[in-house]
């Protein structure tokens, strides 16, 4: 019996507004627990919400990212229900109509699929809890901080479409400067439902949750034995027990958490405290047009505009800020391809050497634009445009203050004049005529060598190989 | 006349003369707060009172609250000042902010000298449940009668002439009812008219901010002051504050005052009848046009249950908050849900225990749609119905209660039409937000009852000037148990 394996995620996103998602607190990530609270935070007796705008364009963006029919209505509800993390005793989000609801992405692992997504709502974050041995302590600094929920249908097959479907979904929430989409500190994460049946059966089997999922590698792995855990199970006949389980990471199983109950009744209500808020279509229109370029679009271009490789492409694409330096650099050469060489190789390689991000790097993205096009238009060779890169960096300096620092004065790719200098050279040595006549291949590079030396090294060697050629034929 | 047997109005002009000073006014209102013995304080602020008197030396002409004394229901948030909304659960909590109205009183200069009792949390309409137990009534010396509810307090301290004024909230007729039973103008303005940043919520739909006065003038006054836009309360409206006296001084011409018939019939007490016809009398004389109007009775009868499924309903969301954890006493308990176990149990009293019961039961699952979604329903018929009366009437008017204040311990046939209609018929004034407002209309014996005044939203200025129009019918300016003739 063939089984396949039913998936859906729920991805919870973090947005790095200012203030929280419902009152004008303020944001802030990694500080001291409990030293950003404000009466809202902990739900003080008389506090009441306001709706953050940001936020409200921030989830219009990712769902329009995501193909989503947007609810030009911004109605709340209330989810209640009692748990050490939730200081008001219930929840405001969106349960009767989210904001983005029946989307899709295309995720391509052997093949391309769609992806369906039910919804997409707003809702507030709950404060966070560590739990010891002994005891738990709670850190309001988080209570109220805006999330997106995202919620897919059952659609994904296997550990890897959900990795893409997550990377791709990080990828619009990070270049839709939304979040920091980073599960390792929590702006970004998943729980995933799966469950098995037989291949051709339509009915759902019984639905597994895992959470606690701190990596997209692990999403991954998690998936791919649950799956496998799961098989096992119904192929000796036993029957899955419905509930919640984490990722190991040091077995890399998954380890049941807690068994699910019946499915708690949250009561929910619509929020009496916000009024139902209409958003006219130039609100929605200017969010979705106001939305940072993101990755999909940056890609279309380098590919098709730019003609940069897949490789390329996806190596500036990684960080968001490596391609903004890219773009940038992009508005002043139209040598793309040399451009994606100079920020793939040189660069790269010098930051990951200095451990140093992007934004502290010393040469302006101007600048860099520059160099290439000094190289391109053999103004210099690549040879002289590392060196000028290098002194750049040693020395702090401009493209020009490091040409002349470093005497690197301009390539003559004039072709009367190298004639000129690849005649009086031949003049000059007859006998290295004679060698090279004779198949003594090395005195084609002494000649070259001397038209150097004639030029002060100012001569594009290439071309003066190629003239020297065409007059040694001729004599 | 004493000073603080005055009105805001009459107050002001004292003090502008300097006739009295705001610590000289402070001192004696603390002593009469102290001197209290209806059971209505929670705290009686007299340093910070004492303090604040003191810096007021130059009266300000143009600001009508400039070293007015006056009193806070405990569930409204006050800086630094113990609120404990009557109930255990927050005994000795301090709030770190004030309420957008106490906020607004305090920038003009007006001196708050205590914190009211109140039914616990405001839910309740006796004035006996708070956890300081029963607040009496200042017309009864002999504390047989209650002063209703829920802002109990507020009532018996304006009524004692110990401030001019006090703030209470009104979600069912929490001030409208009071007032009625102690013979002040108790006034709630349309819903989102007023900020209720930092009062603490009952049913947040229903709840309104409102107040006592001992005349309409003043609760215009109050109006003009606390009315407005406030960016931290997204229910509160932004339409713009208007002059709230401006009609007080003219002649009451042409208006056309509404009386639901049905209502009327429900009540039997011989004095609330006779007073209330002969107010009509009077109207009709100067040339208000008073008509009956009929709302069918299967709809009245609705409002008591519908209030009580909406108002469970949310009230049990809004206290969810209360969890003996974050702040408050703490109960103890090793886990969490130990510790809010814990709290909740202790912390509260029966009664509100029963309106979480009956509000979660009403919003699960497999009830909502036949309690709380039809209730809403339900609401909604009552608004439009009152609101077609609307169109062609000014306001409507009905006697506030079907009696004077009852006896503490007399219960209610709950399922009588006097109970049903006759003693609930105020919270229509919650369901559609309108503003609503009681003056004090006659006595039976040495017990006041009150008359009803409501009008469409956002109509305050026409509402205040009917209510006047009856004050100087009446004669009931300036009702205290010091100034009735009795």
């Amino acid at each position: 019996m063939n089984f396949e394996a039913v998936i859906g995620l729920e991805i919870h996103v973090e947005m790095k507004t200012r203030s929280k998602m419902f009152s004008a607190a303020p944001v802030e990530f990694g500080l001291e627990p409990n030293t950003l609270v404000s009466i809202n935070d902990i739900a003080f007796p008389g506090t009441m919400p306001t709706v953050n705008k940001q936020a409200v364009i921030n989830a219009i963006r990712v769902a329009n990212a995501l193909h989503m029919k947007i609810d030009d209505t911004l109605v709340f509800d209330r989810k209640n229900y009692f748990y050490s993390d939730l200081p008001k005793g219930y929840q405001i989000t969106q349960d009767k109509r989210p904001i983005g609801s029946e989307g899709y992405l295309n995720i391509k692992t052997d093949a391309t699929r769609r992806i369906a997504i039910q919804r997409l709502h707003i809702e507030e974050d709950t404060c966070k809890q560590l739990h010891f041995n002994e005891y738990t302590l709670l850190d309001y600094n988080r209570s109220g901080v805006p999330l997106i929920e995202i919620v897919s249908k059952p659609d994904i097959r296997t550990g890897e479409e959900a990795a893409k479907y997550v990377e791709t979904i990080r990828s619009i929430v990070i270049y839709a400067d939304v979040s920091d989409g980073k599960m390792e500190e929590g702006s970004l994460r998943c729980d995933v439902n799966i469950s098995l049946r037989p291949i051709g059966v339509s009915k759902l089997g019984t639905k597994v949750e895992i959470k606690n999922l701190n990596s997209i590698a692990n999403i991954q792995k998690a998936i791919d034995f649950e799956a496998r855990r799961q098989e096992a199970l119904l192929l000796s006949g036993v029957p899955i027990i419905q509930e919640t389980r984490r990722f190991d990471e040091a077995s890399k199983e998954t380890v049941t958490m807690r068994v699910k109950s019946d499915a708690v009744d949250y009561k929910y209500f619509t929020e009496p405290n916000i009024a139902p808020i209409k958003l006219s279509d130039s609100f929605i229109a200017d969010a979705i047009s106001s939305c940072p370029e993101l990755a999909s679009a940056k890609e279309e271009r380098y590919l098709t505009i730019h003609g940069l490789g897949e490789r390329e492409a996806n190596i500036i694409l990684q960080n968001k800020d490596l391609a903004s330096y890219y773009d940038e650099a992009a508005l002043s050469t139209k040598n793309y391809r040399s451009l994606a060489n100079w920020v793939t190789g040189e660069v790269v390689a010098y930051l990951n050497k200095r451990d140093i991000p992007i934004e502290n790097f010393f040469v302006s993205p101007a600048q860099l634009a520059l160099l290439v096009n000094m190289i391109e238009s053999k103004e210099i060779s690549n040879k002289q445009g590392r060196d000028i890169f290098q002194e750049m960096l040693t020395n702090s300096s401009t493209v020009k203050e490091a040409k002349d620092k470093l005497n690197i004065s301009t390539q003559i790719n004039d072709d009367a004049v190298i004639l000129n200098y690849v005649n009086e050279v031949l003049n000059a040595f007859p006998e290295s005529i004679k060698d090279y006549k004779e198949g003594k291949d090395r005195a084609l590079g002494f000649l070259v060598g001397q038209v150097m030396k004639k030029s002060q090294g100012k001569v594009n060697p290439g071309l003066t190989s190629k003239y020297l050629l065409e007059e040694l034929k001729k004599r | 006349m004493e000073f603080l047997d005055l009105t805001i109005r009459q107050l002001h002009n004292e003090l502008i003369k300097k006739t009295i000073t705001p610590l000289e006014l402070v001192k004696e209102a603390l002593l009469r707060a102290k001197a209290d013995n209806n059971n209505a304080f929670e705290y009686i602020m007299e340093k910070e009172a004492l303090d604040m008197a003191a810096k007021l030396k130059e009266p300000e002409v143009d600001n009508p609250f400039w070293g007015i004394p006056f009193i806070i229901k405990d569930n409204f948030s006050t800086k630094d000042i113990p609120t404990t909304a009557s109930s255990n659960i927050l005994n000795g909590y301090v709030p770190v902010f004030d309420a957008t109205v106490v906020k607004k009183l305090l920038d003009v200069k007006a001196i708050p000298i205590g914190k009211s009792t109140l039914d616990e949390l405001a839910m309740g309409g006796s004035g006996t449940t708070g956890h300081l137990g029963t607040t009496f009534n200042p017309y009864d010396k002999q504390h047989q009668h209650i002063i209703g509810g829920s802002s109990c307090g507020s009532a018996a301290s304006v009524a004692a002439s110990i401030v001019p004024f006090a703030l209470g909230s009104d979600t069912g007729d929490s001030v409208r009812k009071p007032a009625s039973y102690a013979g002040l103008v108790g006034f709630k303005p349309t819903w989102g008219r007023i900020s209720r940043l930092g009062l603490f919520p009952f049913a947040t739909s229903l709840d309104h901010v409102g107040y006592f006065s001992r005349s309409v003038y003043d609760a215009a006054l109050l109006l003009n002051l606390l009315a407005g836009r406030d960016p931290q309360d997204a229910t509160s409206s932004e339409a713009p504050v208007e002059d709230y006296t401006r009609y007080l001084n003219t002649e009451l011409k042409g208006a056309k005052i509404a009386i639901i018939k049905e209502i009327v019939d429900s009540i039997y007490d011989k004095s609330i009848n006779s007073a209330f016809q002969k107010t009509i009398a009077s109207l009709k004389y100067r040339g208000v046009k008073v008509e009956y109007v009929s709302v069918e009775r299967k709809l009245l009868e609705a409002l008591f249950p519908t209030y009580v499924v909406i108002s469970c309903a949310e009230a049990t969301s809004n206290n969810a908050n209360l969890d003996g954890i974050k702040f408050g006493p703490y109960f103890d308990g090793k886990t969490y849900d130990e510790a809010m176990m814990k709290a909740r149990t202790k912390g509260f009293s029966e009664l509100i225990k029963r309106r979480f019961v009956i509000g979660s039961f009403c919003l699960m699952r497999e009830n909502q749609e036949v309690l709380f979604l039809r209730a809403q329903k339900v609401r909604r018929m009552v608004v439009d119905k009152i609101n077609e009366i609307f169109k062609d009437y000014d306001a409507i008017f009905l006697p506030a209660s079907p009696t004077p204040a009852p006896k503490l311990g007399e219960a209610s046939d709950r399922l009588s039409d006097e109970y049903l209609i006759a003693d609930n018929h105020m919270v229509i004034g919650n369901f559609g937000g309108f503003p609503s407002i009681t003056i004090p209309l006659g006595f039976k014996g040495n017990l006041p009852f009150g008359g009803s005044l409501t009008a469409k939203t956002f109509n305050e200025a026409k509402l205040l000037h009917i209510a006047k129009a009856i004050e100087d019918i009446t004669g009931f300016h300036n009702l205290s148990v010091r100034t009735a003739k009795l």
